[in-house]
């Protein structure tokens, strides 16, 4: 029992000062040779309750003055509940008492629900990297960049891993698996690609490119994973695939606007060879036409503004030889 | 009492701001000397650069012509005002160009006109009215089309279209007002009919008919007014794409066409789109670019439609259908008063004794208040003395 305690005497304060406390009881024990008799009960003296209590400020002196060069691995190697006499540092926890103060750590037991990483600290966490380093392998030389993993491996799986104390370790959020890939890095022609975004929807985010496909439908992760794995696979070979009914695709289906298939290249050809019908479709012989062309898709394909709309006006004027000095402004 | 009442009066006066005839109109005093802000010029033929932020008066002859039509605001203005003053402004001195310098024998031009609320723009239309009448064109002017569409007094079905809806009252106004604006025109032009119109089993126009006959027509049997403007328009684009005339189409607030919903309800009670109107293919037709010796001056505003209300810009005003009618347009912005234009016009008022005694502080406040938007610039200055 003594060597036990010893054992953590150096950190123990409050333990030391038990033990003190019972050796010299026991040495009063010895001293005594004959029991006196006492007619008259002994005066009880009042013994203020403040000179036994230990308070931290005295802790911490004392730790103060002999903190130990000891390994924290040793006494703390493991996860454990907190322990008031182990912990070196004073810390408090809990609601204010009416001194307004927070309980400290002895006998507080909301230090002692909290989960604790008292034995992940850093320098454990390094010394545990490097006692796994020499099963690691090495990191390819052609992976240095950031870019250059980008490349080589486009796939990113993002799961996430629970860890708390409980009585079971498994978490039902630890089955979801998101799987990232840029659009840039699929090999897709235009028809693919427009077949892909609208399959898509809303799992691809325009302003990154990139393409996010949560799985969270089956219990574990593997099989998770596995399904993110072949939806990614059937949504390129669906969207390479051509389809009869994809002949259906009209103007109004489109994703922007193509001046080339529109009316307003019709209207600007019967315009421009009004009174007689236009013989064919090109529209290269009328001055200015391409930007008019321009003018127009741009108007649409951006949104109007100010800007495409004087943009257009020029390009009218243009097109039809109209001249008027815009010198202000 | 009296001095109670009439404190009261003027107060109520004020809070309306309205003001009695009485109070603001001058005397038609002969000018000797021409004010620093006006220009005696007032053929708008002549009206280039030069003129601009000046203010030119139209003639008494065409006033009268032009007041049954015109909105309620300006009517009271030219009332008070006794004449209409227009400011010369860039958005109608540069469409002026543009009708100077047309090649006529191509497809009609189209201009539209946008600019938020109140910026100007039938006011500028006015100016491209006078415009015409005095170059001669015969000017189809349609003053607001949602007063076609919004109130509607009377909607029947069409004797002559099935499935369309007549509106023969507005029709019968408009008729009449397009008589008397193109009373000269009309008179001297001795334009007449193509072909042949069937209106019943008695009632038939013959080739060879004038159109002020057909105009006559109209007015009289209003049963068939919208036909006769059907077949007007299309008389007026033949003539002119024959070389025998000049045709102004001016619109103002012509996106309520291209609407998707109208005020006007048919038997069944239910609201219909403008499509089902039968004036609303003959207008469309109208500018339509298969006829040349005409242009097409239209305006935009979000007020005249009922289901686009966000932005002022024409494309999107007019909606997809409106687009391709009308592409290529040319969008001229109305933007409110710049500085001068907005010290011309404060002259102006002080000129027609509309306000008085403003100091510069308060020229700054109203400057502020209205934002050099003419519309409120004009809300702004009628409780002012």
């Amino acid at each position: 029992m003594l060597s036990l305690i010893r054992r953590y005497k150096v950190i123990n304060t409050i333990g030391t000062l038990k033990i003190t406390k019972l050796l010299s009881s026991t040495s009063t024990d010895d001293d005594i040779e004959f029991r006196v008799l006492q007619l008259m009960p002994p005066e009880k003296k009042i013994v203020s309750k403040r000179q036994q209590t230990v308070t931290e400020e005295n802790i911490l002196t004392k730790l103060r003055n002999e903190i130990p060069n000891q390994d924290w691995q040793t006494i703390w190697p493991a996860a454990r509940s907190f322990h008031p006499d182990i912990v070196p540092f004073p810390l408090q926890q809990g609601y204010k008492n009416k001194e307004g103060v927070h309980p400290g750590k002895h006998g507080n037991a909301e230090l002692l629900k909290i989960p604790n990483f008292l034995h992940l600290t850093p320098p454990i966490v390094k010394r545990h990297c490097e006692a796994l380093k020499k099963f690691c392998t090495k990191w390819p030389e052609q992976l240095e960049t950031d870019e250059a993993c980008v490349k080589h491996f486009p796939v990113e799986v993002i799961t996430s891993d629970y860890c708390y104390s409980s009585p079971t370790i498994r978490e039902p959020l630890a089955r979801i698996v998101s799987l990232r890939v840029k659009l840039s890095s699929l090999h897709l022609d235009t028809h693919a690609k427009d077949k892909i975004l609208r399959l898509l929807g809303d799992r691809y985010n325009p302003e990154t490119g990139m393409i996010t496909i949560i799985a969270d439908r089956c219990p574990t992760r593997k099989q998770n994973l596995d399904y993110a794995k072949y939806l990614l696979t059937a949504l390129y070979h669906v969207s390479w695939r051509f389809e009869p009914w994809e002949m259906e695709k009209s103007a109004v289906d489109m994703e922007y606007y193509d001046w080339d298939k529109s009316k307003s290249r019709e209207s600007l050809t019967s315009m421009y060879s009004w009174p007689s019908t236009p013989t064919d479709s090109s529209y290269e012989y009328i001055p200015h036409a391409t930007e008019y062309k321009i003018a127009v898709s741009d108007l649409i394909n951006k949104g109007e503004d100010l800007d495409s709309l004087n943009k257009y006006k020029q390009a009218v004027k243009s097109v039809l030889n109209l001249k008027f000095d815009d010198t202000v402004e | 009492m009296m001095s109670y009442t009439y404190s009261l009066f003027s107060r109520m006066c004020l809070r309306n701001g309205r003001r009695t005839i009485i109070t603001a109109a001058t005397k038609d005093v002969p000018d000797t000397s021409i004010p620093w802000f006006r220009i005696l010029e007032s053929n708008p033929a002549e009206h280039d650069e030069s003129c601009l932020t000046r203010i030119y008066t139209i003639p008494s002859d065409i006033t009268a012509s032009l007041m049954s039509n015109m909105t309620l605001e300006l009517r009271k203005q030219t009332e008070v005002f006794r004449e209409i003053g227009i400011l010369v402004r860039r958005p109608a001195v540069e469409i002026i160009s543009y009708l100077e310098q047309t090649d006529f024998t191509k497809s009609i031009n189209k201009y539209i006109l946008y600019g938020i609320q109140g910026a100007g723009k039938t006011t500028s239309l006015l100016h491209l009215i006078h415009y015409g009448l005095v170059k001669r064109y015969i000017v189809l002017h349609l003053p607001w089309v949602q007063t076609w569409f919004r109130y509607p007094r009377d909607a029947v079905a069409s004797p002559l279209e099935p499935d369309k809806i007549d509106l023969p009252e507005s029709a019968t106004k408009w008729l009449k007002y397009i008589k008397e604006i193109n009373k000269v025109a009309l008179s001297q032009l001795d334009l007449k009919t193509t072909k042949e119109y069937t209106w019943s089993q008695r009632e038939i126009t013959k080739s060879g008919d004038s159109l002020s006959n057909l105009i006559e027509f109209g007015i009289q049997r209003n049963k068939f007014a919208c036909g006769v403007i059907n077949a007007l328009v299309d008389e007026l684009k033949m003539a002119s794409t024959a070389g025998k005339c000049r045709t102004l189409i001016v619109i103002d607030g012509f996106n309520a066409f291209t609407s998707s919903i109208t005020h006007v309800k048919d038997e069944n009670h239910t609201y219909v789109p403008p499509e089902r109107i039968s004036i609303t293919s003959t207008f469309l037709s109208s500018v339509d670019y298969n006829w040349c010796n005409g242009a097409a001056i239209l305006t935009v505003d979000k007020k005249a439609n009922k289901d686009r209300k966000d932005s002022d810009y024409p494309t999107y005003l007019l909606g997809k259908k409106g687009f391709e009618l009308l592409d290529p347009f040319l969008p001229i912005c109305v933007e409110s008063y710049s500085l001068d234009e907005f010290k011309t016009i404060l002259e102006y008022y002080k000129d027609r004794k509309w306000i008085k005694n403003i100091s510069d502080k308060g020229q700054k406040e109203l400057e502020l208040l209205s934002n050099k938007n003419p519309y409120q610039l004009w809300t702004l200055c009628k409780p002012l003395y």
